[in-house]
């Protein structure tokens, strides 16, 4: 007995990044909300530092006075608490606020850039705006700002950036006479009108390096924008032809097929007795028509359906949760008639599931499973078809099960080929196509179900359908129903 | 027409929509056969329009998907469904159930969808079921 097992991944396309709002190009809302999140987080790491070194000062006070660093003021506290409460407030309007025109991902950003500029505008004064490098950290906001608002938003940005150095500066040199933390460190005193000097020519060149940073910043930005324009352009163009792809291949399907319906349809016409009686000879010869007939529709229907199933678009395709007991049934009342004509009886053991997928797909899969099934059985034999489900891992699946012809072992790796045929199945059934497992593989790659196929010449073939992970139905308690049906018509 | 004591029952009406003559005729010839009143149509607006006037309306309308564009039988079936609701629809096409999803939810219930070819014994069983159906809600 030969078992392979088959299973294909499908990459998940990424979703996309940018929205078009006007003729601006936006970051969407949910990259703004999961950046938000980051810069949230990044607060809480700079909130700890903080604590962290006001916990050193209070400790290790007299270490530190050796050192030259003092404590003058409790403006890290007022730090903390600023930066803390307004955390927990982006926090509860990004979760709790319903959004709105005043509670938008955009402007969540922009109250914590203003907030944080304001913050490290109180550190930059207390900490040395022209003593030390501190001021640097404004060229982060304007980097930030570059990237996710519009250009002419970070340009604002920018000015207030440029406004708020400016005004420390102004502060800290010409107004107060207020002595910074980092001159306890420097030990070198400058005379009071070369410090000034100093100051305004430390607040021109850092002006011009804002808005140099701004200018750099936001022509890279717009150019990275620029290709994730034609990007998604290029996504839409292809969606739109998919769709054009789609309507044609419906519209050559109708055409190849309505001449075969309309022969056919004559054809009933004349079985039934409709246009008067007929010979034995007429009869059979018109049976013979119709089968080829209907074999040919069926290859033209199964065609439209192979290509439909490779277009599935996985980011607009409907997951759902599909309760297998329904789904088993279905395909089973469509199936009877079919297993009967062959006197085959369908067995159907079930343990319910509920698995996510696209529902359609998994009726087209099992129906073909079992369709080959019956195809592929002797003549008054079973197929059986029973699912079982593995509480502990949440797994489950389907197995199929016929008494037929079997697959010989050189085959096996082949079934799931598109046209592909073994001369022994060809000889069972003239009518394959070569379609049927092509139609399964796609719709297992699409939703992500993993298939084993054991077979033996002669004997029978089984195909076990596997699904990652299910959900029990909410009644069903402890207790695992298992209907029995049997559809043999004798 | 049929007589049964004092009242007179009219055979159900059906219209039927079809641009291939051949469907039209094996369609007629099925109905007029076990007793319907059928009035075959080539396109969808001579189907509408017929709707005005009173003695044609029928109780039931076979409707081919694909005449004239793509989705004819589809906005046909939306405009009379919302104007005249008590007739009742079969779907006849060649693409079957292909055509479900063009359907918006909950429609698996009150659409009828039909792969052509047309089988008689098939096709008089679904008409007879949706007459039924329509007779018990009236």
């Amino acid at each position: 007995m030969a078992s392979t097992e088959f299973s294909w991944d499908k990459p998940n396309t990424q979703s996309v990044l940018l929205e078009i709002k006007g003729d601006k190009l936006k970051l969407s809302d949910d990259v703004l909300i999961s950046n938000i999140r980051w810069f949230i987080t990044f607060r809480w790491i700079l909130v700890a530092i903080l604590v962290f070194f006001e916990i050193l000062m209070l400790s290790a006070s007299d270490a530190l006075m050796q050192l030259g660093i003092s404590e003058q003021q409790k403006w890290p506290i007022a730090i903390i608490i600023v930066l803390i409460v307004a955390n927990i407030a982006y926090i509860f309007a990004l979760d709790h606020c319903k959004p709105s025109k005043y509670n938008s991902p955009s402007i969540n950003l922009w109250i914590q850039i203003i907030v944080d500029l304001i913050c490290l505008s109180v550190v930059v004064h207390y900490i040395g705006s022209t003593s030390t490098p501190i001021s640097f950290f404004y060229v982060l906001h304007i980097a930030l700002a570059c990237i996710f608002f519009s250009t002419r938003e970070s340009l604002y940005v920018t000015i207030l950036v440029c406004f708020m150095d400016s005004i420390v500066i102004i502060i800290d040199n010409f107004l107060i006479t207020q002595a910074p933390l980092s001159t306890l460190i420097n030990s070198q005193f400058l005379s009071e009108s070369a410090r000034k000097d100093g100051a305004l020519i430390w607040m021109f060149f850092l002006d011009i390096l804002f808005f140099v940073v701004w200018y750099v910043v936001s022509r890279l930005s717009l150019i990275v924008r620029a290709h994730e324009r034609h990007l998604l352009d290029a996504y839409r163009q292809i969606n739109q032809a998919q769709v054009e792809k789609d309507q044609y291949a419906l519209l050559i399907t109708h055409q190849l097929k309505s001449p075969l319906d309309a022969i056919r349809s004559k054809i009933n016409l004349i079985k039934e007795g409709y246009l008067g009686e007929t010979t034995l000879e007429i009869s059979t010869a018109l049976a013979q028509i119709d089968h080829r007939a209907k074999n040919m529709s069926g290859l033209i229907l199964d065609l439209l359906r192979l290509e439909r199933l490779k277009d599935t678009c996985l980011d607009t395709a409907v997951f759902e949760y599909v309760e297998i007991q329904s789904a088993l049934q279905k395909c089973i009342e469509k199936l009877t008639p079919v297993a009967s004509s062959k006197n085959v009886g369908l067995n159907l053991s079930i343990e319910n599931f509920f698995c996510k997928v696209i529902p359609d797909q998994l009726e087209i899969l099992i129906e073909n499973i079992i369709t080959n099934a019956i195809t592929y059985s002797h003549e008054n034999t079973s197929v059986e078809i029973s699912s079982k489900v593995d509480r502990n891992n949440l797994r489950a699946n389907i197995t199929i099960t016929d008494h037929g012809i079997g697959i010989e072992e050189k085959d096996l790796p082949n079934i799931f080929n598109e046209y592909f045929y073994s001369p022994r199945a060809a000889l069972h059934n003239k009518a394959t196509s070569g379609i049927g497992l092509s139609i399964v593989k796609i719709a297992a790659e699409n939703n992500q179900l993993k298939i084993k196929v054991t077979s033996e010449p002669g004997v029978g073939t089984t195909f076990t359908v596997a699904f990652g992970t299910i959900e029990f139905p909410a009644t069903t308690g402890s207790a695992i129903p298992i209907t029995l049906i049997n559809t043999r018509l004798s | 027409m049929i007589k049964q004591g004092e009242s007179i029952i009219m055979p159900p009406r059906i219209a039927h929509v079809d641009d291939d003559s051949d469907i039209r005729e094996s369609v007629q010839r099925i109905l007029f056969k076990n007793g319907y009143e059928v009035d075959s149509y080539l396109s969808m607006q001579e189907f509408i329009d017929s709707l005005q006037d009173e003695t044609k309306k029928p109780d039931l309308a076979i409707l081919d998907v694909m005449v004239e564009s793509m989705d004819a039988g589809l906005t046909t079936y939306a405009k009379i469904h919302k104007q005249y609701p008590q007739i009742q629809t079969i779907f006849l096409t060649s693409l079957g159930d292909m055509i479900r999803p063009y359907f918006e939810d909950g429609s698996h219930e009150w659409v009828c969808i039909m792969e052509k070819p047309v089988e008689p014994v098939s096709l008089m069983a679904t008409i007879n079921e949706r007459l039924k159906k329509a007779g018990e809600a009236a």
